[in-house]
């Protein structure tokens, strides 16, 4: 480095070395530059429409926040939210709305803490134990559900979703205050500065009297119960459960919290970089969708951006370091 | 062991010239500078931090130099890579050995060939590392197709320094050889080193235990903090108070904020005590006793199972016997934040993977032992804040970087707050584990200031440390283990540097002399001891008595008045022909013991009824003989 000014940076570089001020930026950059493409981007409706696609990926990716940060993995989200959506199909047949919606984000919490305890007590690989749980999760989804997707939810249900305030859509602003009581957890609570020691160094964290068993469990059981709040707002709007819902959603979620900055050894990142690494992701859909983009190509198209996001990253800290 | 044979005007093999290397915030080496002639031992000296392991890997290609020029053999050396040093010949035998566990010694010492293109042929490696051995004096010492893992610390090292041979090294650097070594292990060593040096290998001999310093090198370089102070002076022109001086740059007496051994006798009641602790394999039998207002030393090897005893007292590692009493109250410390709660704080040995949390803060892993007791949903930082002021000032901490990385701190800084880390919850009971390790010496005449201080106000501090120049100077008592077991309970100011390293052996090392005390015991119907002598008290390293024989009160690992003996008349007049005490009519006579080296290795006597036959003292010099070379050959087959 030439310059001598790395012990005390200006104002532009110490804002340019957060993270998420770079994500940041570059989510304002897709957004200028599908604005430029297509003239219908920025229209309310359209921004709208962001925003309630961002809900069910954005819900789950707050819980993998949590697992990614203690330095673990969930891969089971997708397969869990499959299952509690048969769940919650199921109990609506014979419960109340609000009770049969508790019975499927229970019954995600319960998978969840049963990941959590192989993982935290017993010391199994996060991946391997996430990876079967995917496997079980979508497979009682197909056997509870008879192999096809379940009807008939009340049309009640819907008002979840459709209800607004102050012209906002209640499960907008769901996401937001899940995100704003997600960052006030991990930022201001004993629970959530214990989740970031654990995956930044689980063995000080011990020594220092943190509850490193208890903090290791909780971010699955959030994972799970999240998977099933994620998949009961789509539910919601389809007024269908389907045993194949949240196919590859595990997928997603790890790339907006990547994006957003985390590490996958845990440790660092954080909720607000998770908001713009879903809103990243749901607006490249979006604007790709937009222009017409086939489905096939927005695959490789998403891919693409997650690993140059990730590259220049890379680049960046490395320039940053010498 | 000086080199006659070596003309003055050598042409140095190795010139390292002001080379300089920065680390984030620490500058290591600033103007380094080294001069290494083919044929001789060169010591290169400095305090913890000084910046002798940093010029080795530079000059062994494991990192690179910011600025400065190296010269090997007349040529310019600017090794990239330990391979581009290997293939010019320069090889490090490091301090934790770069040896692959799972595969065979014969592997090991051609790891390097390995990655090199062709085909191997095992025969031929068997050759070659057969005759590397017998190169260095040691045929058949090492089983060539065991696995590296089951090897022991020495073993390691010969194949370390064989595989070095096996690329025809020429430099090779030694760093702290001699660190988990017992004496008759250190004692092959430096024969190994004197026939390299005879074969016209230069060899930088990393160190900084002065005994071992006179004893095998030719030359010292003296560093202190990343600078040369003293460059190639003949060690013999030397005395340890010049090279102390030069390696602290004052008189030591200064950086120990001298606990002043008479406050021993104000050390208050018993806040901790320990009996019997055992965490199999590594800790078998530990006990000792913390006074309010003292600091102890757990001395001993490298190995002994001293940071492991604390981490199970701790419940960093699990336990399986012992009880644990604070203020004479047996506490269950089944988690870590047991212990905390019960108001004890442990300072772990590895600062990077046990104590730093890298991604919070500086403020965050100030207050994460805090937050660990603290109950409550929240942090509780608030109302910490007061005492956490309190203790940057008290520390010399900065504070106006709580909210950087810790990891941009020095060594030194970094211990100081993780030292405040404990203070903040206001400990009766402080472990610290090597507290200095990695510390500049400014800072650690601090941290020794601090822990002064927390002893002062009634805190018990325990203080783990393999220097044991830094556990004399700054504990009031120290508690030596060996193989897992505490073996003795000593007042500092009766110790020196020699007794402790002859306390601390390993127990495999003094078996033999054990065997040899009961032997005698037994044909002579005698009381046999073996102790260190001193003008009016003695320290017991074993003791061994027949059926029937006269019971003096010594034990192993305990201090006595010569009054307090029963035998204060044969210990006054140190006489290998028999005394007999005036009033009890004991026999006793003693013979003093040295080793190969001429080290005082103490006093091995017999004491007997009246009327009893007691041996010659060549008798017992023959016995003592042969249990010296049976320990070499122990030291073989290990």
């Amino acid at each position: 480095m030439s310059d001598a000014s790395v012990n005390r940076p200006s104002g532009v570089r110490r804002l340019t070395r957060s993270l998420e001020v770079r994500m940041l930026g570059l989510a304002l950059l897709i957004a200028v530059g599908l604005s430029l493409l297509s003239p219908y981007f920025l229209t309310e409706n359209n921004i709208f429409n962001i925003l309630d696609q961002s809900v069910v990926i954005g819900i789950v990716a707050v819980g993998m926040t949590f697992v990614i940060l203690t330095g673990g993995i969930d891969l089971s989200v997708g397969s869990v939210a499959g299952l509690t959506g048969i769940v919650l199909g199921l109990a609506l047949q014979e419960l109340p709305i609000p009770v049969a919606i508790l019975v499927a984000v229970a019954s995600g919490a319960f998978i969840g803490l049963l990941s959590g305890v192989l993982v935290a007590f017993f010391g199994l690989a996060p991946f391997v134990v996430t990876l079967g749980m995917m496997a079980i999760a979508r497979s009682l989804a197909y056997i509870f559900s008879g192999q096809t997707a379940i009807s008939g939810i009340p049309d009640a249900l819907s008002g979840i979703v459709y209800t607004t305030v102050l012209g906002i859509p209640a499960n907008v602003i769901f996401l937001l205050l899940l995100y704003l009581a997600a960052w006030g957890y991990l930022t201001y609570t004993k629970g959530g500065r214990t989740i970031y020691a654990i995956g930044s160094n689980r063995e000080a964290a011990r020594a220092a009297g943190l509850n490193v068993m208890f903090y290791s469990i909780l971010p699955y059981v959030i994972s799970g119960a999240l998977a099933a709040v994620a998949i009961t707002f789509s539910i919601a709007q389809i007024l269908s459960a389907d045993p194949l819902a949240g196919n590859q959603m595990e997928l997603d979620a790890i790339a907006a919290v990547v994006i957003g900055g985390a590490s996958l050894a845990g440790g660092r990142g954080s909720i607000i970089g998770t908001l713009i690494g879903v809103l990243i992701m749901v607006m490249i859909r979006n604007g790709l969708n937009l222009l017409g983009v086939s489905p096939f190509w927005q695959g490789s198209a998403i891919g693409s951006i997650i690993i140059l996001a990730l590259l220049a990253e890379r680049l960046f800290n490395w320039r940053a370091s010498r | 062991m000086t080199n006659p044979a070596l003309p003055e005007d050598t042409p140095p093999a190795l010139v390292a010239r002001s080379v300089s290397k920065r680390f984030g915030s620490t500058q290591a080496l600033s103007d380094a500078s080294l001069e290494v002639r083919r044929g001789e031992v060169h010591g290169l000296l400095g305090a913890n931090g000084a910046g002798k392991s940093t010029l080795s890997r530079i000059i062994s290609g494991h990192v690179a130099r910011d600025s400065g020029a190296l010269e090997y053999r007349g040529k310019t050396l600017s090794p990239r890579s330990t391979r581009e040093a290997l293939d010019c010949g320069i090889a490090l035998v490091a301090q934790e050995t770069s040896l692959a566990p799972d595969l065979s010694v014969l592997e090991n010492i051609f790891l390097p060939e390995l990655g090199r293109s062709g085909r191997l042929s095992f025969p031929d490696m068997r050759r070659r590392a057969t005759a590397i051995l017998a190169r260095l004096g040691r045929d058949h010492a090492l089983p060539l197709d065991r696995e590296v893992r089951s090897l022991s610390a020495a073993q390691r090292q010969l194949v370390e320094i064989a595989k070095a041979l096996a690329l025809n090294a020429d430099l090779m650097i030694f760093d702290e050889p001699t660190a988990s070594l017992s004496p008759a292990e250190v004692e092959l060593l430096f024969e190994i080193i004197g026939r390299l040096r005879d074969a016209g290998h230069a060899l930088i001999f990393v160190s900084h235990r002065l005994e071992e310093v006179f004893s095998i090198t030719d030359r010292v370089t003296i560093l202190r903090e990343g600078r040369t102070v003293a460059a190639s002076l003949g060690t013999a022109s030397l005395t340890q108070a010049d090279i102390i001086r030069h390696m602290v740059g004052r008189e030591l007496g200064a950086i120990y904020a001298t606990p002043g051994l008479d406050r021993a006798v104000t050390a208050g009641a018993p806040v901790l005590e320990v009996e019997n602790l055992s965490a199999r394999p590594l800790v078998r039998d530990v006990s000792f006793t913390l006074r309010k207002g003292e600091i102890l030393g757990i001395g001993g090897l490298i190995g002994a199972g001293r940071s492991e005893a604390m981490e199970a007292i701790f419940a960093m590692r699990p336990r399986d016997g012992g009880t644990i009493r604070l203020n004479g109250r047996e506490i269950a410390i089944r988690r870590p934040i047991d212990a905390i709660r019960n108001g004890i704080g442990f300072v772990a040995e590895d600062r990077r993977a046990q104590n730093i949390v890298p991604d919070l803060n500086v403020r965050e892993n100030l207050m994460l032992a805090h937050l660990g007791r603290h109950r409550g949903f929240g942090l509780g930082y608030r109302q910490r804040q007061g005492r956490v002021a309190e203790l940057l000032s008290q520390l010399g901490l900065p504070t106006d970087r709580m909210d950087a990385s810790l990891l941009t701190f020095s060594g030194g800084m970094q211990q100081k707050v993780i030292i405040a880390r404990w203070l903040l919850i206001d400990p009766e009971v402080l472990i610290l584990d090597e507290p200095t390790k990695g510390v500049d010496i400014g800072t650690r005449s601090a941290i020794y200031r601090i822990l002064r201080d927390i002893a002062d106000q009634g805190v018990g501090v325990v203080v783990i440390s393999s220097d044991f120049e830094e556990l004399l100077g700054v504990t009031e008592r120290v508690v030596v283990m060996s193989d897992g077991m505490t073996i003795a309970d000593l007042p500092t100011a009766i110790l020196t540097e020699e007794k402790l390293t002859l306390l601390a052996a390993p127990r495999t090392s003094t078996r033999r002399n054990r065997a040899l005390l009961e032997a005698l015991a037994q044909e002579y119907d005698a009381f046999a001891w073996w102790a260190l002598l001193e003008d009016r008290s003695l320290i017991c390293l074993g003791a061994a008595a027949a059926v029937g024989a006269p019971a003096l009160d010594l034990r192993a690992g305990e201090a006595r008045e010569h009054g307090e003996t029963g035998i204060p008349a044969a210990l006054a007049a140190r006489s290998e022909g028999v005394v007999t005490e005036p009033e009890s009519g004991l026999r006793s006579m003693m013979v003093a013991l040295r080793n190969a080296r001429g080290h005082d290795l103490g006093w091995v006597g017999l004491t007997a009824a009246d009327g009893r036959p007691l041996p010659s003292a060549d008798r017992i010099r023959a016995l003592a003989r042969d249990w010296q070379t049976d320990t070499h050959a122990q030291g073989d087959a290990a």
